[in-house]
């Protein structure tokens, strides 16, 4: 059958409109509307983008510039130096950096399984009365700003964690020797335990969102074939979410590694490699945060920025990775993953 | 005899899938299990966040304590309201530079395709993910080191910047819902295209605009580690005042700690649940 556009139908109209479109036709009337008129609103539309741009721009020569004190006088060994000690004018991020992967680690370890079971029972098994307000809770609780997350760490989390949850995990069989030592509190395991709760709502609305993008009909297909709940996950949801999920992953890691206020609150602050998880430690940010107010001006300032340019080029990587499979995975929409933030 | 082969073949094909049904069935049910265990997992501390905060700040909150400013430690009497006017100041001087330059640039991205437009989505994407102790830093080196400064200009700079690749992509995800037919029917009926940014892009798109940057700005009011190197005195902020008062070892200043926590979460609360409330109610007035 011939296809003909009904004259009287509007959507029939701009469908055939819409099939015959081609991005160069669009692309000339652009030129041409841009060429004649338009110019005092092309002229602010050209602002706010020349602006977000300088904005740009300005912040990575700002970091780059002022951190260049510290690198001349470090080297680029200040990346992987060990030493932090101000009053011997030794500056080094290396410890720091440790103290971030570690960190940030533990943190997914503990966040990763509980988010996915999280998205895997919003998206595939709880009727939609639970789901749905119960997407919306963690939703909101993506808001809650991390300074409230850090106070209630260090104020309620602290006390358990000296006295039961870490005198308990040394006790384990096997693998009491990751918690070891003295049970202070603050430790690196109590500041992952801190990101794992901030990074939650992250995992869940954006591997959701994954899950979401699913098609019913992969699902349909999958039980029609005889499996159960957990094959239909297992073997056709989780394989075409799985772009989608390591977006969510990725994210989750960007975000943990560049948290400094609640990390600063509750690690302890002790720049040194850690004996164990419980012992206190320090990340790039909690660093930042605390030994800002006492750096010397000059060299000690440009230091402390230089762990800025280190934990900058960290989180960049990783978030541009993660935008990446955010783009693959069609799913998710990168400008709403920031706002869920 | 052959019937009878293929008789029993059938049956121990049979009892082969029985057996294989009940371990799917059996490992199916150890899976949703450990899913909703997950699930309480999630919810536990983050309901205990909350409940903790509300139990621990309710006691200190009352009217004088909103409305007088600080005093002194271990004199009574004193309140927060210099850090909440502080946070309104920064803010709304935040909003004031963020939402123009952000819906315009989003119009540029709208609007255009491009290698321009694609660096500046991608340097959009990848600046939301940047910690906000480093947008602080940048605020300092370039505000506070050259005009030795620290006050609310530099500030509201800080919040800015942090707000600015947020809401540019809100903003262009939000006018990207409105069909491209209508924005080429504004076009081919001679409008110009700021005239038909105004009547068809931002109009069609405002419900997806007021939800977008009301979540950027709810992000904005929640944020310390930028206020730390852009501010002198922690009076000057909520969030500021919540870091100085709660690492403090006496407990009349976690008391306040805890009540600004208590006002600051219900701010934002409230703030993210007016942006969904904001998206469906001007979208039902528009259809």
């Amino acid at each position: 059958m011939i296809y003909e556009p009904s004259p009287a139908g509007p959507d029939a109209v701009s469908g055939f409109v819409g099939a015959g479109r081609s991005a160069g036709v669009r692309a000339a009337l652009l030129r041409r509307r841009s060429r004649f008129g338009d110019g005092a609103y092309g002229a602010l539309r050209w602002t706010g983008a020349g602006l977000f741009g300088a904005v740009v721009l300005g912040l990575l020569i700002a970091i780059a510039s002022d951190s260049s004190l510290a690198f001349q006088h470090s080297g680029l060994g200040f990346v992987w130096s060990g030493t932090w000690n101000p009053a011997a004018d030794q500056y080094g991020a290396g410890i720091l950096v440790v103290g971030t992967l570690i960190t940030t680690g533990v943190a997914m370890v503990l966040m990763v399984p509980i988010g996915l079971g999280t998205a895997i029972f919003l998206s595939e098994l709880a009727p939609r009365w639970i789901a749905g307000p119960l997407a919306t809770l963690i939703g909101l609780l993506a808001a809650v700003p991390s300074i409230v997350v850090g106070l209630w760490g260090l104020l309620v989390l602290t006390p358990i964690f000296a006295n039961q949850v870490e005198p308990f995990l040394a006790s384990v069989p096997f693998f009491g020797w990751l918690f070891r030592g003295e049970a202070y509190g603050p430790s690196i395991l109590l500041a992952s335990a801190v990101l794992a709760v901030m990074t939650l709502p992250t995992m869940v609305a954006l591997s959701r969102t994954a899950f979401a993008a699913v098609p019913v009909a992969d699902r349909e297909a999958a039980m029609a074939l005889g499996a159960t709940r957990w094959q239909v996950v297992r073997r056709a949801v989780f394989p075409a979410a799985r772009a989608g999920v390591s977006a969510a992953v990725t994210l989750s890691v960007g975000r943990a590694l560049g948290e400094s206020i609640a990390v600063a609150m509750v690690i302890g602050n002790r720049p040194a490699i850690p004996e164990s998880l419980t012992t206190p430690g320090a990340t790039l940010g909690s660093a930042i945060v605390n030994q800002f107010a006492e750096a010397s001006p000059g060299i000690g300032t440009s230091s402390i920025i230089a762990l800025g340019a280190v934990l900058l080029l960290l989180t960049v990587a990783v978030n541009a990775g993660g935008q990446a499979l955010l783009r693959r995975g069609s799913g998710a929409h990168p400008g709403t993953a920031g706002a869920l933030r | 005899m052959s019937l009878l082969l293929a008789a029993s073949r059938r049956e121990l094909v049979r009892t082969a899938a029985r057996r294989s049904l009940g371990r799917r069935h059996l490992i199916g049910r150890v899976f949703q299990g450990l899913c909703v265990v997950a699930a309480i997992a999630a919810v536990a501390p983050l309901a205990a966040l909350i409940y903790y905060t509300v139990s621990r700040g309710v006691g200190m909150l009352s009217l004088s304590f909103l409305t007088h400013a600080p005093t002194p430690p271990f004199i009574p009497g004193g309140g927060i309201s210099t850090a909440i006017t502080g946070t309104a100041e920064i803010v709304g001087l935040a909003i004031v530079l963020a939402i123009p330059t952000s819906l315009l640039a989003a119009l540029f991205l709208f609007e255009r395709s491009g290698k321009l437009a694609g660096a500046l989505r991608f340097s959009a994407d990848v600046l939301t993910g940047v910690p906000s102790i480093i947008i602080g830093i940048f605020a300092y080196a370039v505000l506070v080191l050259p005009l030795h400064q620290f006050g609310t200009l530099a500030a509201a700079f800080a919040l800015a910047v942090l707000m600015l690749p947020i809401m540019i992509r809100a903003d262009e995800e939000a006018m990207r819902t409105i069909a491209l037919d209508l924005w080429e029917a504004g076009i081919a009926l001679g409008a110009r295209r700021g005239r038909v940014a105004r009547s068809v892009v931002l109009r069609g798109a405002l419900p997806d605009l007021v939800t977008g940057n009301l979540l950027a700005i709810a992000r904005a009011v929640g944020e310390t580690a930028p206020l730390l190197f852009t501010l002198a005195t922690p009076f000057a902020a909520m969030t500021l005042l919540i870091y100085t008062d709660g690492t403090q070892a006496f407990g009349a200043a976690q008391k306040t700690a805890w009540a600004t926590a208590l006002v600051l979460l219900a701010f934002v609360l409230l703030l993210s649940v007016a942006a969904r409330v904001a998206a469906w109610r001007i979208s039902r007035r528009a259809h």
